[in-house]
Protein backbone atom coordinates (compact mmCIF):
# COMPACT_ATOMS: atom_id res chain seq x y z
CA UNK A 1 0.00 0.00 0.00
CA UNK A 2 2.80 2.20 0.92
CA UNK A 3 4.50 1.63 -2.36
CA UNK A 4 0.90 2.39 -3.91
CA UNK A 5 1.09 5.76 -2.81
CA UNK A 6 4.87 6.77 -3.08
CA UNK A 7 4.90 5.78 -6.79
CA UNK A 8 2.02 7.57 -7.61
CA UNK A 9 3.11 10.84 -5.34
CA UNK A 10 6.96 10.56 -7.60
CA UNK A 11 5.08 10.45 -10.75
CA UNK A 12 2.28 13.44 -9.69
CA UNK A 13 5.51 15.45 -8.83
CA UNK A 14 6.86 14.54 -11.92
CA UNK A 15 4.18 15.81 -13.77
CA UNK A 16 3.59 18.61 -11.65
CA UNK A 17 7.11 20.08 -11.74
CA UNK A 18 6.99 19.92 -15.66
CA UNK A 19 3.68 21.73 -16.23
CA UNK A 20 3.39 22.25 -19.83
CA UNK A 21 2.02 18.53 -20.24
CA UNK A 22 -0.67 19.07 -18.27
CA UNK A 23 -1.44 22.61 -19.30
CA UNK A 24 -1.26 20.76 -23.13
CA UNK A 25 -3.83 18.45 -22.23
CA UNK A 26 -6.09 21.12 -20.73
CA UNK A 27 -6.17 23.37 -23.95
CA UNK A 28 -6.72 20.64 -26.37
CA UNK A 29 -9.20 19.40 -24.47
CA UNK A 30 -10.33 23.37 -24.57
CA UNK A 31 -9.76 23.25 -28.88
CA UNK A 32 -11.65 19.71 -28.98
CA UNK A 33 -14.53 21.54 -27.48
CA UNK A 34 -14.61 24.52 -29.58
CA UNK A 35 -14.20 22.63 -32.88
CA UNK A 36 -17.36 20.44 -31.83
CA UNK A 37 -19.35 23.36 -30.60
CA UNK A 38 -18.53 25.09 -33.82
CA UNK A 39 -19.70 22.37 -35.80
CA UNK A 40 -22.49 21.40 -34.49
CA UNK A 41 -24.00 25.12 -34.94
CA UNK A 42 -24.84 28.08 -32.54
CA UNK A 43 -28.61 27.17 -31.02
CA UNK A 44 -28.90 26.47 -28.02
CA UNK A 45 -31.20 22.93 -27.98
CA UNK A 46 -28.91 20.90 -30.06
CA UNK A 47 -25.46 21.78 -28.00
CA UNK A 48 -26.91 20.84 -24.65
CA UNK A 49 -28.30 17.56 -26.17
CA UNK A 50 -24.72 16.86 -27.77
CA UNK A 51 -22.80 17.71 -24.50
CA UNK A 52 -22.91 14.45 -22.43
CA UNK A 53 -21.44 12.79 -25.53
CA UNK A 54 -18.76 15.48 -26.67
CA UNK A 55 -17.60 16.08 -22.79
CA UNK A 56 -16.75 11.86 -22.48
CA UNK A 57 -15.47 11.95 -26.21
CA UNK A 58 -13.45 14.23 -25.20
CA UNK A 59 -12.29 13.23 -21.64
CA UNK A 60 -11.59 9.80 -23.88
CA UNK A 61 -8.82 11.51 -25.85
CA UNK A 62 -7.69 13.15 -23.24
CA UNK A 63 -7.20 10.04 -20.77
CA UNK A 64 -5.63 8.17 -23.83
CA UNK A 65 -3.34 10.66 -24.03
CA UNK A 66 -2.50 10.58 -20.46
CA UNK A 67 -1.95 7.28 -19.95
CA UNK A 68 0.89 6.86 -22.54
CA UNK A 69 2.53 9.55 -20.42
CA UNK A 70 1.91 6.89 -17.25
CA UNK A 71 4.94 4.91 -18.36
CA UNK A 72 6.96 7.21 -20.98
CA UNK A 73 9.36 8.46 -18.40
CA UNK A 74 9.89 4.71 -17.38
CA UNK A 75 10.94 3.87 -20.86
CA UNK A 76 13.02 6.94 -21.23
CA UNK A 77 15.15 6.59 -18.69
CA UNK A 78 14.75 2.93 -18.44
CA UNK A 79 13.75 2.22 -15.24
CA UNK A 80 10.91 0.21 -15.78
CA UNK A 81 13.23 -2.70 -15.39
CA UNK A 82 14.07 -1.56 -12.06
CA UNK A 83 11.11 -1.36 -10.75
CA UNK A 84 10.10 -4.66 -12.20
CA UNK A 85 13.56 -5.45 -10.16
CA UNK A 86 12.01 -4.98 -6.48
CA UNK A 87 11.23 -8.31 -4.41
CA UNK A 88 7.38 -9.85 -4.15
CA UNK A 89 4.15 -9.17 -6.06
CA UNK A 90 4.54 -6.77 -9.07
CA UNK A 91 0.24 -5.55 -8.58
CA UNK A 92 1.68 -2.71 -7.01
CA UNK A 93 3.17 -1.00 -10.18
CA UNK A 94 -0.01 -1.31 -11.87
CA UNK A 95 -2.40 0.06 -8.86
CA UNK A 96 0.16 2.97 -8.56
CA UNK A 97 0.00 4.09 -11.93
CA UNK A 98 -3.38 3.98 -11.92
CA UNK A 99 -3.61 5.69 -8.99
CA UNK A 100 -1.21 8.61 -10.61
CA UNK A 101 -3.89 8.78 -13.48
CA UNK A 102 -6.77 9.00 -11.09
CA UNK A 103 -4.87 12.18 -9.09
CA UNK A 104 -4.41 13.91 -12.44
CA UNK A 105 -7.09 12.82 -14.36
CA UNK A 106 -10.14 13.81 -11.47
CA UNK A 107 -9.23 17.45 -11.13
CA UNK A 108 -8.71 17.68 -14.86
CA UNK A 109 -12.02 16.02 -16.11
CA UNK A 110 -13.77 18.51 -13.56
CA UNK A 111 -12.26 21.42 -14.94
CA UNK A 112 -13.28 19.87 -18.27
CA UNK A 113 -16.64 19.41 -16.85
CA UNK A 114 -16.84 22.89 -16.15
CA UNK A 115 -15.88 24.28 -19.31
CA UNK A 116 -18.30 21.72 -21.33
CA UNK A 117 -20.96 23.13 -18.92
CA UNK A 118 -19.93 26.60 -19.69
CA UNK A 119 -19.96 26.44 -23.52
CA UNK A 120 -22.84 24.05 -23.92
CA UNK A 121 -25.10 25.45 -22.07
CA UNK A 122 -24.96 22.66 -19.06
CA UNK A 123 -27.01 22.72 -16.23
CA UNK A 124 -25.00 22.18 -13.19
CA UNK A 125 -27.60 22.00 -10.56
CA UNK A 126 -27.14 18.51 -9.00
CA UNK A 127 -23.95 18.70 -8.59
CA UNK A 128 -23.64 15.68 -6.18
CA UNK A 129 -24.42 13.19 -8.47
CA UNK A 130 -22.76 14.20 -11.70
CA UNK A 131 -19.66 14.00 -9.38
CA UNK A 132 -20.14 10.36 -8.75
CA UNK A 133 -20.52 9.60 -12.57
CA UNK A 134 -17.58 11.63 -13.35
CA UNK A 135 -15.68 9.73 -11.19
CA UNK A 136 -17.19 6.18 -11.74
CA UNK A 137 -16.68 6.90 -15.39
CA UNK A 138 -12.78 8.32 -15.40
CA UNK A 139 -12.04 4.89 -12.90
CA UNK A 140 -13.09 3.34 -15.87
CA UNK A 141 -10.74 4.94 -18.59
CA UNK A 142 -8.07 5.06 -16.46
CA UNK A 143 -8.10 1.27 -15.06
CA UNK A 144 -8.06 0.08 -19.02
CA UNK A 145 -5.77 2.63 -20.20
CA UNK A 146 -3.44 2.40 -17.48
CA UNK A 147 -2.76 -1.45 -17.88
CA UNK A 148 -2.55 -1.08 -21.79
CA UNK A 149 0.06 1.52 -21.46
CA UNK A 150 1.90 -0.55 -20.02
CA UNK A 151 1.71 -3.78 -21.84
CA UNK A 152 2.72 -1.48 -24.96
CA UNK A 153 5.54 0.59 -23.12
CA UNK A 154 7.94 -1.17 -24.51
CA UNK A 155 6.57 -1.50 -28.41
CA UNK A 156 7.23 0.75 -31.33
CA UNK A 157 3.90 2.12 -32.97
CA UNK A 158 1.69 2.27 -29.46
CA UNK A 159 0.42 5.49 -30.29
CA UNK A 160 -2.14 4.23 -33.00
CA UNK A 161 -2.46 0.51 -31.29
CA UNK A 162 -2.80 2.74 -28.07
CA UNK A 163 -6.19 4.09 -28.51
CA UNK A 164 -7.37 1.43 -30.99
CA UNK A 165 -7.60 -1.23 -28.48
CA UNK A 166 -8.44 1.65 -25.69
CA UNK A 167 -11.51 2.78 -27.38
CA UNK A 168 -13.21 -0.55 -28.25
CA UNK A 169 -12.74 -1.65 -24.31
CA UNK A 170 -13.92 1.50 -23.05
CA UNK A 171 -16.74 1.84 -25.05
CA UNK A 172 -19.46 0.55 -22.35
CA UNK A 173 -17.94 2.81 -19.71
CA UNK A 174 -19.19 5.91 -22.64
CA UNK A 175 -21.57 4.75 -23.17
CA UNK A 176 -22.89 4.30 -19.52
CA UNK A 177 -21.56 7.55 -18.43
CA UNK A 178 -23.03 9.26 -21.13
CA UNK A 179 -26.46 8.29 -20.88
CA UNK A 180 -25.98 8.55 -17.00
CA UNK A 181 -24.72 12.25 -17.55
CA UNK A 182 -27.84 12.66 -19.87
CA UNK A 183 -30.07 11.66 -17.51
CA UNK A 184 -28.59 13.66 -14.54
CA UNK A 185 -29.11 16.82 -16.87
CA UNK A 186 -32.44 16.02 -18.28
CA UNK A 187 -33.79 15.68 -14.58
CA UNK A 188 -34.12 12.26 -14.12
CA UNK A 189 -34.89 10.92 -10.58
CA UNK A 190 -31.79 9.40 -9.05
CA UNK A 191 -33.46 5.89 -9.67
CA UNK A 192 -33.36 5.57 -13.30
CA UNK A 193 -29.93 6.52 -13.21
CA UNK A 194 -28.80 4.19 -10.62
CA UNK A 195 -28.77 1.55 -13.32
CA UNK A 196 -26.45 2.99 -15.39
CA UNK A 197 -24.25 3.85 -12.57
CA UNK A 198 -24.44 0.00 -11.14
CA UNK A 199 -23.06 -1.19 -14.78
CA UNK A 200 -20.22 1.69 -14.00
CA UNK A 201 -19.14 0.38 -11.05
CA UNK A 202 -19.33 -3.11 -12.23
CA UNK A 203 -17.37 -2.68 -14.96
CA UNK A 204 -15.14 -0.76 -12.94
CA UNK A 205 -14.39 -3.29 -10.18
CA UNK A 206 -13.95 -6.21 -12.73
CA UNK A 207 -11.50 -4.45 -14.67
CA UNK A 208 -9.09 -3.03 -12.08
CA UNK A 209 -9.50 -6.50 -10.80
CA UNK A 210 -8.93 -8.28 -13.33
CA UNK A 211 -5.88 -5.79 -14.63
CA UNK A 212 -4.27 -5.68 -11.50
CA UNK A 213 -4.06 -9.09 -11.50
CA UNK A 214 -2.84 -9.63 -15.32
CA UNK A 215 -0.46 -6.79 -14.88
CA UNK A 216 2.57 -8.92 -13.46
CA UNK A 217 2.07 -11.88 -15.93
CA UNK A 218 2.24 -9.61 -18.98
CA UNK A 219 4.65 -7.39 -17.87
CA UNK A 220 7.76 -9.97 -16.96
CA UNK A 221 8.71 -11.46 -19.56
CA UNK B 1 -9.42 -29.51 -28.00
CA UNK B 2 -5.77 -29.07 -26.83
CA UNK B 3 -5.06 -32.07 -28.96
CA UNK B 4 -5.66 -30.72 -32.25
CA UNK B 5 -3.10 -27.85 -31.60
CA UNK B 6 0.06 -30.29 -32.15
CA UNK B 7 -0.72 -33.14 -34.21
CA UNK B 8 1.29 -34.10 -37.46
CA UNK B 9 -2.30 -34.31 -39.43
CA UNK B 10 -5.76 -33.33 -38.19
CA UNK B 11 -7.17 -36.19 -36.11
CA UNK B 12 -9.48 -38.18 -36.49
CA UNK B 13 -12.28 -36.17 -34.24
CA UNK B 14 -11.37 -33.37 -36.11
CA UNK B 15 -12.60 -34.89 -39.36
CA UNK B 16 -15.31 -36.43 -37.73
CA UNK B 17 -16.81 -33.07 -36.31
CA UNK B 18 -16.14 -31.83 -39.73
CA UNK B 19 -17.56 -34.47 -41.68
CA UNK B 20 -20.66 -34.14 -38.90
CA UNK B 21 -21.27 -30.63 -39.33
CA UNK B 22 -21.31 -30.33 -43.19
CA UNK B 23 -23.62 -33.58 -43.37
CA UNK B 24 -25.89 -32.19 -40.90
CA UNK B 25 -25.82 -28.43 -42.61
CA UNK B 26 -28.36 -29.19 -45.32
CA UNK B 27 -30.71 -30.80 -42.50
CA UNK B 28 -30.59 -28.17 -40.63
CA UNK B 29 -31.20 -26.01 -43.83
CA UNK B 30 -34.38 -28.15 -44.27
CA UNK B 31 -35.74 -27.82 -40.39
CA UNK B 32 -35.32 -24.25 -40.64
CA UNK B 33 -37.16 -24.03 -43.70
CA UNK B 34 -39.97 -25.73 -42.92
CA UNK B 35 -40.52 -24.74 -39.77
CA UNK B 36 -44.08 -23.43 -39.15
CA UNK B 37 -44.03 -19.15 -39.82
CA UNK B 38 -44.40 -16.95 -37.28
CA UNK B 39 -47.26 -15.56 -36.09
CA UNK B 40 -46.23 -11.92 -36.60
CA UNK B 41 -43.42 -12.08 -38.83
CA UNK B 42 -44.31 -14.63 -41.31
CA UNK B 43 -41.26 -16.29 -43.14
CA UNK B 44 -39.23 -13.62 -41.99
CA UNK B 45 -38.63 -15.23 -38.43
CA UNK B 46 -37.18 -18.36 -40.37
CA UNK B 47 -33.68 -16.10 -40.29
CA UNK B 48 -33.38 -16.60 -36.69
CA UNK B 49 -32.02 -20.28 -37.16
CA UNK B 50 -29.36 -18.52 -39.16
CA UNK B 51 -29.43 -15.74 -36.82
CA UNK B 52 -29.03 -17.37 -33.27
CA UNK B 53 -26.25 -20.62 -34.18
CA UNK B 54 -24.21 -17.80 -35.51
CA UNK B 55 -24.15 -15.16 -32.52
CA UNK B 56 -23.99 -18.06 -30.17
CA UNK B 57 -21.30 -18.89 -32.19
CA UNK B 58 -19.68 -16.09 -31.61
CA UNK B 59 -19.85 -15.44 -28.24
CA UNK B 60 -18.82 -19.41 -27.92
CA UNK B 61 -16.06 -18.86 -29.53
CA UNK B 62 -15.19 -15.85 -27.71
CA UNK B 63 -15.31 -17.60 -24.29
CA UNK B 64 -13.23 -20.36 -25.61
CA UNK B 65 -10.54 -17.70 -26.48
CA UNK B 66 -10.85 -16.12 -23.07
CA UNK B 67 -10.09 -19.30 -21.02
CA UNK B 68 -7.31 -20.49 -23.14
CA UNK B 69 -5.91 -17.07 -22.81
CA UNK B 70 -5.96 -17.36 -19.16
CA UNK B 71 -4.63 -21.21 -19.58
CA UNK B 72 -1.72 -19.17 -21.31
CA UNK B 73 -1.31 -16.68 -19.07
CA UNK B 74 -0.45 -19.29 -16.34
CA UNK B 75 0.60 -22.24 -17.96
CA UNK B 76 2.65 -20.12 -20.47
CA UNK B 77 2.49 -22.86 -23.40
CA UNK B 78 2.10 -21.73 -26.77
CA UNK B 79 -0.61 -24.47 -27.72
CA UNK B 80 -2.82 -22.81 -24.93
CA UNK B 81 -2.28 -19.38 -27.75
CA UNK B 82 -2.82 -20.95 -30.74
CA UNK B 83 -6.19 -22.52 -29.84
CA UNK B 84 -7.63 -18.91 -28.34
CA UNK B 85 -6.13 -17.47 -30.94
CA UNK B 86 -7.97 -20.14 -33.60
CA UNK B 87 -11.17 -19.43 -31.75
CA UNK B 88 -10.61 -15.86 -31.99
CA UNK B 89 -10.47 -15.99 -36.18
CA UNK B 90 -13.92 -18.07 -36.20
CA UNK B 91 -15.52 -15.86 -33.50
CA UNK B 92 -14.70 -13.13 -35.32
CA UNK B 93 -16.15 -14.62 -38.48
CA UNK B 94 -19.23 -15.83 -36.92
CA UNK B 95 -19.89 -12.80 -35.59
CA UNK B 96 -20.01 -10.92 -38.79
CA UNK B 97 -22.34 -13.49 -39.82
CA UNK B 98 -24.75 -12.70 -37.16
CA UNK B 99 -24.46 -8.80 -37.91
CA UNK B 100 -25.00 -9.25 -42.02
CA UNK B 101 -27.96 -11.68 -41.08
CA UNK B 102 -29.28 -9.73 -38.26
CA UNK B 103 -29.14 -6.13 -40.64
CA UNK B 104 -31.07 -8.05 -43.40
CA UNK B 105 -33.51 -8.92 -41.04
CA UNK B 106 -33.56 -5.36 -39.79
CA UNK B 107 -34.31 -4.08 -43.17
CA UNK B 108 -37.49 -5.38 -43.75
CA UNK B 109 -39.29 -5.21 -39.54
CA UNK B 110 -37.38 -2.60 -38.48
CA UNK B 111 -37.08 -0.47 -41.82
CA UNK B 112 -33.65 0.28 -41.84
CA UNK B 113 -30.41 -1.83 -41.96
CA UNK B 114 -28.88 -0.11 -38.65
CA UNK B 115 -30.28 1.67 -35.34
CA UNK B 116 -27.81 2.72 -32.64
CA UNK B 117 -29.57 0.38 -30.65
CA UNK B 118 -27.59 -1.27 -27.45
CA UNK B 119 -27.83 -4.88 -28.28
CA UNK B 120 -26.27 -4.00 -31.96
CA UNK B 121 -23.99 -1.63 -30.37
CA UNK B 122 -22.34 -3.53 -28.13
CA UNK B 123 -22.09 -6.44 -30.07
CA UNK B 124 -20.57 -4.20 -33.14
CA UNK B 125 -17.98 -3.45 -29.86
CA UNK B 126 -17.55 -6.92 -29.56
CA UNK B 127 -16.54 -7.32 -32.79
CA UNK B 128 -14.19 -4.10 -32.95
CA UNK B 129 -12.19 -5.70 -29.66
CA UNK B 130 -11.64 -8.92 -31.54
CA UNK B 131 -10.53 -6.65 -34.88
CA UNK B 132 -7.99 -5.45 -32.55
CA UNK B 133 -6.95 -8.83 -31.07
CA UNK B 134 -5.39 -9.28 -34.46
CA UNK B 135 -4.51 -5.85 -35.04
CA UNK B 136 -2.13 -6.50 -32.23
CA UNK B 137 -0.95 -9.74 -32.73
CA UNK B 138 0.43 -8.50 -36.01
CA UNK B 139 2.03 -5.46 -34.23
CA UNK B 140 4.14 -6.97 -32.12
CA UNK B 141 7.31 -8.91 -33.62
CA UNK B 142 8.53 -11.15 -30.22
CA UNK B 143 6.29 -13.90 -30.35
CA UNK B 144 6.35 -14.32 -26.44
CA UNK B 145 5.30 -10.68 -25.98
CA UNK B 146 2.62 -11.37 -29.11
CA UNK B 147 1.40 -14.56 -27.05
CA UNK B 148 0.85 -12.45 -23.92
CA UNK B 149 -0.31 -9.40 -25.29
CA UNK B 150 -2.76 -11.03 -27.04
CA UNK B 151 -3.83 -13.66 -24.29
CA UNK B 152 -4.60 -10.04 -22.37
CA UNK B 153 -7.15 -8.38 -24.75
CA UNK B 154 -8.21 -11.79 -25.33
CA UNK B 155 -8.99 -11.82 -21.42
CA UNK B 156 -10.11 -8.08 -21.16
CA UNK B 157 -12.08 -7.93 -24.09
CA UNK B 158 -14.19 -10.68 -23.20
CA UNK B 159 -16.09 -8.80 -20.18
CA UNK B 160 -18.13 -7.37 -23.22
CA UNK B 161 -19.58 -10.44 -24.29
CA UNK B 162 -21.75 -10.86 -20.42
CA UNK B 163 -22.36 -7.37 -21.10
CA UNK B 164 -23.87 -8.02 -25.27
CA UNK B 165 -25.83 -10.88 -24.02
CA UNK B 166 -27.35 -8.57 -21.46
CA UNK B 167 -28.14 -5.59 -23.27
CA UNK B 168 -31.46 -6.49 -24.16
CA UNK B 169 -32.84 -7.31 -20.96
CA UNK B 170 -30.93 -4.19 -19.39
CA UNK B 171 -32.06 -1.55 -21.69
CA UNK B 172 -35.28 -3.24 -22.77
CA UNK B 173 -34.91 -1.95 -26.07
CA UNK B 174 -36.06 -2.39 -29.76
CA UNK B 175 -34.13 -5.83 -30.19
CA UNK B 176 -35.74 -9.19 -29.19
CA UNK B 177 -36.01 -10.45 -25.84
CA UNK B 178 -34.02 -13.59 -25.57
CA UNK B 179 -35.99 -16.82 -26.65
CA UNK B 180 -34.23 -18.71 -24.24
CA UNK B 181 -33.29 -16.87 -21.44
CA UNK B 182 -30.16 -18.72 -19.92
CA UNK B 183 -30.20 -16.34 -16.50
CA UNK B 184 -33.76 -18.12 -15.66
CA UNK B 185 -33.95 -21.04 -17.94
CA UNK B 186 -37.15 -19.98 -19.49
CA UNK B 187 -38.16 -20.66 -23.19
CA UNK B 188 -40.45 -18.47 -25.03
CA UNK B 189 -40.94 -20.47 -28.32
CA UNK B 190 -43.25 -22.24 -30.52
CA UNK B 191 -41.93 -26.05 -29.95
CA UNK B 192 -41.39 -26.88 -32.92
CA UNK B 193 -39.45 -23.89 -33.73
CA UNK B 194 -37.41 -24.50 -30.77
CA UNK B 195 -36.81 -28.19 -31.93
CA UNK B 196 -35.74 -26.32 -35.53
CA UNK B 197 -33.35 -24.05 -33.55
CA UNK B 198 -31.73 -26.01 -31.17
CA UNK B 199 -31.06 -28.67 -34.27
CA UNK B 200 -29.41 -25.61 -36.11
CA UNK B 201 -27.49 -24.73 -32.68
CA UNK B 202 -26.29 -28.61 -32.65
CA UNK B 203 -25.12 -28.28 -36.50
CA UNK B 204 -23.76 -25.32 -35.95
CA UNK B 205 -21.71 -26.03 -32.86
CA UNK B 206 -20.16 -28.85 -34.30
CA UNK B 207 -18.97 -27.30 -37.18
CA UNK B 208 -17.38 -24.53 -34.89
CA UNK B 209 -15.48 -27.74 -32.82
CA UNK B 210 -14.15 -28.98 -36.18
CA UNK B 211 -13.13 -25.76 -37.43
CA UNK B 212 -11.16 -24.61 -33.92
CA UNK B 213 -9.28 -27.82 -34.57
CA UNK B 214 -8.46 -27.85 -37.65
CA UNK B 215 -7.40 -24.27 -37.29
CA UNK B 216 -5.14 -25.13 -34.37
CA UNK B 217 -3.99 -27.94 -36.68
CA UNK B 218 -2.57 -24.86 -38.83
CA UNK B 219 -2.09 -22.76 -36.70
CA UNK B 220 0.78 -25.36 -35.02
CA UNK B 221 2.29 -26.20 -38.87
CA UNK B 222 2.88 -22.22 -39.36
CA UNK B 223 4.79 -22.18 -35.99
CA UNK B 224 6.78 -25.14 -36.93
CA UNK B 225 7.68 -23.57 -40.32
CA UNK B 226 8.54 -20.73 -38.27
CA UNK B 227 10.86 -22.15 -36.16
CA UNK B 228 12.55 -23.88 -38.69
Amino acid sequence: MRRVLLLALRDLRLEVRDRSGLLSLLVFFAVMLFVMALALGPEEAPLRRAAPGVLWVALAFMSTLLSSRAFALEVEEGTLDDLLLTPGGKEWIYLGKLLFQLLLLFPLSLLALLMAAGLFYLPLERGLPLLFTLFLGVLGYASVATFYAGLLARLRGREALLPLLLFSLVVPVVLASVRATAGLVEGLPVAEVADWWRLLLVFDVVYVTASALLFPVVLEG
Amino acid sequence: MLKAANPDRPDLLTWAFLALGLALLPVGLYVALSAPPDVNQGYLARIMYLHVPTAWLGYLAFFVTFLYSLLYLFRQDPRYDRVASASAEIGLVFMGLALVTGMLWARPTWGVYWTWEPRLTTTAILFAVYVGYFLLRGAIEDPELRRKAAAAVGVLGFINVPISYMSVKWWRSLHQTQSIDLTTGKIHMAPEMLQALLFNLLVFTLLYLGFVRFRGFLAALEARKQEA
